[in-house]
């Protein structure tokens, strides 16, 4: 996997390929006039990528906690997260302007884009290890 | 045979759902505390190897951000099954 040694490129990546994949159905919505679906999914999106890079400073942080209190400390702010996410569903519920399973698409497609990549990055490697042992 | 009123079902109905909303927010609770020992052992590594802490985080990061998923699954079927019905 590229950029493992670093965390801001990697968390740059991921974005990156997960907007790239979101512009297929957003503009899919676009086209067929489909708007509430087109906002739940950029609402998604947005609120997704936020608390991503809430993370990144989350773990940075902990790293320089003893271990009892970085255990305490991720599994709090999982919680405050957790409310983070309600709230935004609750919010897409809610709102009759905003698609409910479209927003919680919207929250999933970054934890789809990171399965995807490694598992093609899996993918990649056994190929290459096949054709390696063929030459 | 006991047959019920369609209010005394409706209400079942309602109860049942709810009930089933509850049991799925216990799916909520697991990544927590998964993601908080994750986060212990990782400062555990990060004492043993400081130059590994760009890739510690990294592997991190995407640890919790798919460990979390689950959690967020038992969110939206929560409210749905709250509001839907």
């Amino acid at each position: 996997m590229k950029y493992v040694d670093d965390p801001v490129k990697m968390q740059k990546e991921i974005i990156k390929r997960s907007y790239i994949i979101a512009v297929i159905p957003v503009v899919y919505s676009l086209l067929s006039g489909e708007f509430p679906t087109m906002m739940g999914l950029l609402f998604g999106i947005i609120i997704s990528t936020l608390i991503l890079r809430l993370r990144v400073i989350h773990i940075e942080r902990s790293l320089n906690m003893n271990e009892k209190k970085a255990n305490t400390f991720i599994r709090n702010r999982y919680f405050i997260e957790f409310a983070i996410y309600f709230v935004v569903l609750l919010v897409a519920r809610k709102n009759p302007s905003l698609n409910f399973l479209a927003t919680a698409a919207g929250l999933f497609l970054i934890k789809f884009t990171v399965i995807g990549w490694v598992i093609l990055d899996m993918l990649k490697q056994s190929w290459q290890k096949k054709i390696d042992s063929y030459k | 045979m006991v047959e019920f009123s369609p209010d005394v079902i409706d209400t079942i109905i309602k109860a049942a759902a709810l009930l089933g909303a509850g049991f799925a927010m216990i799916a909520g609770i697991g990544p927590g505390v998964g993601q908080g020992y994750a986060a212990g052992k990782a400062v555990e590594a990060v004492a043993r190897d400081p130059e590994a802490r760009g890739n510690i985080i990294t592997t991190m990061l995407l640890g919790q951000a798919v460990a979390e998923s689950t959690g967020v699954y038992s969110l939206v079927i929560a409210i749905v099954l709250i509001f839907t019905i």
